[in-house]
């Protein structure tokens, strides 16, 4: 499942950035780490970030189920058609460094993936757009990412309408790739014009709302932020700045 | 992010982001061989410009992200990024008032963002990054084609068709325009 889960965990009660810096912790330290035990590590922290949001068990699932197909075609890509030397396993012979690989690039994925489900499970949207609109985010940006995920349905649902419309009046979806082509601009075309002709609407309706005044809005209920908190997402960022430090280093020697 | 600079562009931006994200729906349905997430990129660059498109691009990343659950294709906001500043130029020279040239225009922007996606595919994906393309570079690779070599001809054989098809889509959007909608948009007269 993804998305916000209720609940009272440590993460749910942690401010909003704060979760979200230790999952881009995870993203930008998962690209520092070349080493398949350094990985394993990093995989393991992102366990135990889902275990303390009590959010391990759907987000491990998710993140099996989304990283498997990458897993699988790295195994071929890499494990199977990698480079000398061989090692045989069973009926195969599977490429040492290639399989090295495999588990480097394979957990990084699914510790990335991991990490981001559960700050979606753990950071609710409302306390998110509390805790930007009290640190003074100007509307435009809370706006963009909170409304464009309530637009989306309506553009899909008009999408099947426009689509099943169109077969009515014998409109064809199958044959040559040029004729589905064709097919492109009937569909494609009625969608985009017909939401750039509602531009002008959304934009009185926002103007109604206040939306272009520049001056500071005042939260209801900010989520309460700390020092320690504070302090915490600087570590994170000395920790991943420490980890490139140490993967350049390495890198020249 | 880019602060974007009225409420017009705002309310274009989201437009953006969701043409972006629904237009693959429609791509599903026909069984394209194609993305084409990045029609909305290109259309807000040709109608408000460069700022506004590049915050398309990173907003429907993030978005695309969040929707999937798929994060680890974050890094390739790049390319996003690449595609509206290069959308933005090829709309100020007037590449996408013909078919013509939109085309042309679409065949140097896939070119571009190939250049972009094959690396980060490459050096931080191993190749891997689980789409169409993968299974194309696991053909090339099993063929004999070293893994590099494979990974950028994959990128760049899909990177083509998808921006030519995107760019002449964009071109057609543009000419369909009524006279009274394409007037609210100073940037198509430029």
């Amino acid at each position: 499942m993804i998305g916000y889960v209720d609940g009272t965990s440590p993460l749910h009660r942690a401010h909003p950035y704060t979760t979200l810096a230790l999952s881009g912790a995870l993203l930008f330290g998962a690209f520092a780490l070349t080493r398949p035990l350094e990985v394993g590590l990093l995989v393991l922290t992102a366990v135990l970030f889902a275990a303390t949001g009590r959010v391990l068990r759907s987000s491990a699932q998710t993140a099996l189920l989304l990283s498997l197909p990458i897993w699988i075609l790295l195994f071929v890509l890499h494990g199977l058609l990698g480079a000398e030397p061989r090692m045989a396993f069973g009926p195969v012979a599977l490429s040492v460094p290639g399989i090295a690989r495999a588990l480097v690039l394979g957990g990084r994925v699914t510790a990335i993936v991991l990490g981001f489900l559960t700050a979606l499970a753990t950071v609710s949207p409302h306390r998110l757009v509390e805790a930007m609109t009290a640190d003074g985010v100007p509307f435009g940006r809370t706006f963009l990412l909170a409304s464009t995920l309530t637009v989306l349905p309506r553009m899909r649902e008009r999408a099947t309408q426009i689509l099943e419309a169109q077969q009515c009046r014998g409109l064809r979806l199958g044959g040559s790739i040029v004729a589905r082509l064709r097919a492109l601009g009937p569909l494609a075309l009625p969608l985009v014009l017909g939401a750039l002709a509602e531009v002008d609407e959304q934009v009185l309706a926002l103007d109604a709302r206040g939306a272009a005044g520049s001056a500071r809005r005042t939260a209801l209920d900010p989520p309460p932020d700390s020092r320690a908190q504070h302090a915490l997402r600087w570590a994170l960022l000395a920790l991943v700045a420490a980890a490139y430090a140490w993967k350049f280093w390495r890198m020249r020697g | 992010m880019i602060r974007p600079t009225s409420l017009r562009d705002l309310v274009l931006i989201r437009l953006g982001v969701a043409v972006n994200l629904v237009i693959g729906q429609i791509v599903a349905a026909l069984l394209l061989p194609v993305y084409l997430d990045s029609v909305g990129t290109i259309l807000v660059a040709a109608l408000v410009g460069p700022r506004a498109a590049i915050t398309v691009g990173l907003v429907s990343q993030v978005l695309n992200a969040v929707i999937s659950g798929n994060f680890s294709w974050l890094p390739f906001a790049l390319v996003q990024v690449v595609i509206a500043l290069y959308a933005a130029a090829a709309a100020r020279l007037g590449l996408f008032r013909r078919f013509a040239t939109a085309v042309p225009a679409g065949i140097g922007m896939g070119l571009l963002a190939a250049s972009c996606s094959a690396p980060i595919s490459y050096f931080l994906f191993g190749g891997v990054t689980a789409g169409g393309v993968t299974v194309v570079t696991t053909v090339l690779r099993a063929l004999g084609a070293p893994l590099g070599v494979a990974v950028a001809s994959a990128s760049f054989a899909t990177d083509l068709l998808d921006k030519a098809i995107a760019c002449a889509l964009v071109s057609v959007v543009l000419r369909s325009l009524p006279g009274t909608l394409a007037a609210r948009f100073p940037a198509l007269a430029r």
